[in-house]
């Protein structure tokens, strides 16, 4: 993802404006589109989030009233405490993971384009669907991942059916779906990094381990952190895989801010509620984008 | 120890490694041979495992889908659950209608995407790049209300054109993203000779940055048809009888009088169909697109 | 064509001198004028579009489509949505203005008062009286009085018609109750008792299998409420909630004893379809639910207890006993341009015929008393005709379950919040006091505006 110049100065802004200039023909078709899409709705939204509007009723302005009952809302608040537990470990476990089989994948062997064909047929399935076949196979009487759990010795789970459960049951699809996307992000990575240090490791004596963390951490961290901050955006806003499994159940305990969203928008039809959430939802994500294009700027740094 | 290159370690590596015993050395590469497998088997059996189960769900009668334990490779196989999706489904105008949205979709973000791809590359313009991953962020549930109400007064409801425009909300970032990693690794040295030359900044885009982009923008298309293709929410909102899209059958085949396990898991499988297929032709040119997408 | 004006103008004329009853009478008025007598075939030509609910109703609709267009000349495009999405789309589609639909079948039960608040359904009143529009044989009088009350808004205008009423009724496996010689249950306290001895959670057989769903618990929370003879909300207007009396915390205790005791592990995320899968695995030995979930239960291909369900009324409680219901209609939207041709759809949608023909198949009841009584249809019943007696017999016991308020959904999910929350341990009168109190502005709220 392209990064954000954040120390643009005057003198550094001019000589941008005049290399942009030639180039704004090429770039004005498709910015004029992205705004007109982008722009409308949000208007839209601002305004609506300034009015108290259910749908079938008359629309009343009443300024900020929906952002204060929002700082009260029990609901809301619980909302975004599950969206950022969701997101953690969203975010955390398919990185891991996925740098993992990144360094496997990278590795030369027979039939390698074949096995990363095959892993990276999650990513590009459609969420709706295998959100469906997942809730099937959580069904804790029926489904099939209680019986593997049973084949090894472990005890049944609950999965999604369960306050406790339900979050780290829906990352695990969430892991499912976009570990892949991780790897290729870091297998790209590990493609460009020169071959140089690790054989002067290999005359120092490196161990395996030394070599990935003192050569490869350092040199990959770039796109680990692209990653980061796609997988991050991306998560926050997860919506399909937890609304089609579970719909913020059981009670509350998965509903995160866009679920939460969803059915003050379209369940209760509160206009003027669901856009002070979308705008408040909208300000966490891009402070968190920020925060991360930061850490970006200073790894590249590093 | 730090990463410090030393000019001599290129050829001082491979005489050291012929000083290690011969049989350890094969010990090692076993070893290493058969960690491998386990690491790409253990990587390799959850991600298989659902479409294995999707298959086999979609292949058995209910009654052995919901059987316990579980009957894993179907005794009475039947195809019965796919000719049902066919059958209480208009599934050939749903694949027509995705086929329209997200062609049109894809098609139109190529147009404006490639171009605008090249122009932010070349001039180094972060800030509209920007402007790009905001409407990445923008949550995609807050387009359909106010999308929703200008739909309904421009007239435009009850067509597949309204989805084929908000599709583009998630096409044109994705051509543009990976047209900017594209054009930024291409070399400026053929372009720059073309304007000495004379040629113009049009010509110079079409004639040679362009035909080099070519494997660029494969993967920006595929990329955003695939993403288009496995959208269901604004298709759920903005889609009628007629004009629903895959994704939104697939949850259309929720029945309400059972556990229809078999006729879901088929069309789970009917809708993903086209993009595995995809995937596969295509998995190379999708690794190095994103990867490239990724290098800046 | 010049006679054909002039009646026509002279109908207007008539109707005008009508006043209030002008407006729909307009629409009425067309060439057929003079004919007098009812004729199916009025409309021919028009094409109507259609919005249903996923379930047997729309099914029976989608198989007997052709029989509509043939009787009447005009073509139906018919398109079924899941239940949640279905309410969601019509009431977004309503509000903009411009329906696709003409025709769409109203959850009374959560679209009522919402739809009568927002003035968005067309007004039958004068249609159901003219014969020109409702044939004798359509036996308008037969629609029962809970129908009726449903159909009618509380500005008196009728503007749906009623279809089907859905009454609770307890499902038991005879096998299971054979084995432990039991006798299906008559109260509340008898089901407990039974559930807790049927339960065999080592064998994977649930003694009690319900609703434990947030949102979706609440219509099986409202069934045991009605054993202490109350309802959700008084029947004042405006509504005030009932939900944190002393009886509201009694059935909300039980709820939690037999839904923690007796149901499976992971109920808290149990909507009606995890239970129906279990019950008719033969996991569950009793499920106290809707009335449609026979047919599935009575087919081969998809269960493992077919001959062995037991139908009985739901067992009374400790001050009442009733049979909660719920209930769909026919409407047409107020900005449709073919109200007359989508008319006749609701009409034979909710006539006597494809009401018969829902009975038969086990897809709901219909809000009339005829078809019940009727030998030829119950003759030709295709699930047991112990099912059918039941179904008869909630009728007199019956009580409206959910209240009718605009916020139904937002009601739904706080109560329902508060019983998963029971579910996982927390106390009833706590619970139910704080979600109470938590509604209660929403709903003071809609009433105000």
């Amino acid at each position: 993802m392209a990064g954000v110049d954040i120390s643009a100065g005057t003198a550094a802004r001019r000589s941008d404006d005049r290399r942009l200039r030639p180039y704004l023909a090429f770039i004005w078709p498709a910015l004029v589109v992205c705004t007109a899409l982008i722009i409308f709705p949000w208007l839209f939204t601002i305004w609506m989030s300034l009015n108290d509007w259910h749908i079938g009723s008359a629309r009343t302005f009443i300024g900020l009233e929906n952002y204060i009952k929002l700082a009260t809302d029990r609901r809301f608040l619980e909302s975004i405490g599950h969206t950022f537990y969701f997101t953690v470990l969203a975010v955390f476990l398919p990185l891991v993971l996925g740098t993992l089989s990144a360094l496997v994948f990278h590795k030369k062997f027979r039939g390698r384009g074949f096995f990363r064909t095959l892993f990276i047929m999650p990513m590009m399935a459609t969420p709706v669907a295998v959100s469906l076949v997942w809730t099937m196979m959580f069904h804790p009487q029926l489904g099939v991942l209680n019986y593997l759990l049973s084949l090894v010795g472990l005890p049944p789970s609950q999965w999604v059916f369960a306050t406790g459960t339900v979050i780290p049951s829906l990352v695990l699809v969430e892991i499912w779906l976009w570990t892949p996307f991780v790897m290729i992000i870091v297998l790209g990575g590990l493609a460009s990094l020169p071959n140089e240090p690790y054989e002067a490791a290999l005359i120092d004596g490196a161990s395996q381990w030394q070599m990935f963390w003192n050569i490869t951490y350092p040199l990959v961290l770039p796109f680990l952190v692209v990653a980061m901050i796609i997988r991050t955006i991306d998560a926050l806003k997860a919506f399909e895989t937890i609304w089609v499994i579970c719909n913020g159940g059981p009670g509350t305990a998965s509903e995160t801010l866009n679920v939460y969203l969803y059915a003050q928008a379209f369940a209760y039809n509160q206009v003027g509620t669901a856009s002070a959430v979308v705008v408040v939802f909208f300000a966490i994500i891009v402070a968190l984008s920020l925060v991360l294009l930061w850490a970006r700027q200073k790894a590249k740094w590093a | 120890m730090t990463a410090t290159t030393d000019s001599d370690a290129p050829r001082l590596a491979p005489a050291r490694a012929m000083v290690r015993p011969r049989t350890r050395r094969r010990l090692r590469r076993a070893l290493d041979r058969i960690g491998l497998a386990l690491a790409v088997t253990v990587l390799l059996a959850p991600c298989l495992f659902v479409f294995f189960w999707m298959l086999s769900l979609s292949l058995k009668y209910d009654i052995d889908n919901t059987a316990w334990p579980p009957v894993f490779i179907p005794t009475q196989p039947t195809l019965d659950n796919f000719v049902h999706v066919f059958e209480e489904s208009p599934m050939l105008l749903y694949f027509w209608n995705s086929i329209q949205v997200t062609g049109s979709a894809t098609l139109v973000a190529l147009l404006l995407g490639v171009p605008a791809g090249y122009g932010i590359a070349k001039a180094r313009a972060h800030g509209l790049a920007a402007m790009l991953l905001l409407s990445r962020m923008t949550p995609g549930l807050s387009y359909l209300i106010p999308l929703f109400t200008l739909f309904q007064i421009t007239g435009l409801i009850g067509t597949v054109w309204p989805i084929a425009l908000t599709h583009m909300v998630i096409t044109l970032p994705i051509v543009v993203w990976i047209m900017i990693g594209f054009f930024e690794t291409l070399p400026q040295e053929l372009e720059e000779a073309a304007r000495i030359d004379g040629a113009s900044l049009w010509q110079a885009f079409r004639y040679i940055a362009l035909p080099l982009a070519r494997p660029g923008i494969v993967v920006g298309a595929i990329l955003s048809f695939i993403y288009s293709w496995n959208n269901f929410i604004f298709g759920a909102v903005f889609a009628g009888r007629t004009t629903r899209t895959m994704p939104v059958a697939v949850y259309n085949m929720l029945t309400f009088e059972s556990f229809a396990w078999g006729p879901l898991a088929a069309a789970a499988i009917v809708v993903m169909l086209p993009v595995i297929l995809l995937t596969i032709v295509i998995q190379r040119e999708i690794v190095q697109g994103l990867a490239a997408g990724g290098v800046k | 064509m010049s006679h054909r004006n002039l009646s026509r103008r002279r109908a207007l004329k008539g109707a005008a001198a009508l006043g209030g009853l002008a407006a729909p009478m307009l629409n009425t008025v067309t060439t057929f004028a003079q004919s007098g007598a009812f004729n199916w075939q009025r409309f021919k030509g028009q094409s109507i579009e259609v919005v249903m609910e996923t379930g047997p109703r729309a099914d029976l609709v989608k198989k007997h489509a052709k029989e509509f267009e043939q009787l009447t000349g005009i073509s139906m495009g018919l398109e079924i949505i899941p239940e949640q999405q279905a309410r969601q789309k019509t009431t977004i589609e309503l509000n903009s203005g411009k329906p696709a639909f003409d025709l769409f079948n109203i959850a009374y039960h959560v679209q009522k008062r919402q739809v009568e608040k927002a003035k968005w359904l067309f007004d039958v009143t004068a249609w159901t009286r003219d014969p020109q529009m409702t044939p004798a044989a359509y036996e308008f009088a037969d629609i029962s009085k809970p129908g009726l009350d449903y159909a009618t808004q509380s500005d008196g205008k009728i503007t749906s018609l009623p279809m089907f009423v859905d009454y609770f009724m307890l499902y038991w496996n005879k096998e299971l109750f054979a084995k432990k010689n039991l006798a299906p249950p008559k109260t509340l306290d008898e089901m407990f008792d039974a559930a807790v001895k049927l339960n065999d959670p080592d064998n994977g057989i649930a003694g009690y299998v319900g609703r434990g769903l947030r949102n979706a618990n609440v219509v099986l929370y409202t069934q045991y409420l009605s054993g202490w003879g109350q309802q959700t909300t008084t029947k004042d207007n405006p509504p005030q909630l009932l939900t944190d009396t002393p009886d509201a915390i009694a059935a909300a205790e039980y709820y939690k004893k037999l839904l923690t005791t007796a149901a499976p592990k992971g109920v808290t995320g149990f909507n009606w379809n995890e239970c129906q899968g279990l019950f008719m695995q033969g996991r569950a030995a009793m499920w106290l639910d809707g009335i449609g979930f026979a047919p599935p239960a009575e087919d081969k291909t998809k269960s493992r207890v077919v001959g062995k369900v037991g139908y009985a009324l739901p067992p009374a409680g400790p001050k009442a006993h009733h049979s909660v219901f719920f209930g769909g209609g026919a409407a047409i939207p107020a900005a449709s341009s073919k109200k007359e041709a989508a008319y006749l759809a609701a009409l034979w949608m909710t006539g006597r015929q494809m009401t018969s023909r829902m009975l038969q198949t086990g897809g709901g009841v219909p809000f009339r008393s005829a078809p019940l009584k009727d030998n030829e249809v119950l003759a030709q019943l295709t699930i047991p005709r112990e099912w059918a007696e039941t179904a008869a017999g909630c009728a007199p016991i019956s009580m409206p379950g959910l209240p009718v308020i605009v916020p139904v959904t937002q009601f739904r999910d706080t109560i329902g919040t508060a019983l998963t929350n029971l579910l996982g341990g927390a106390d009833a009168a706590t619970e139910m006091k704080r979600a109470t109190a938590e509604f209660k502005p929403i709903l003071e709220k809609s009433e105000q505006g």
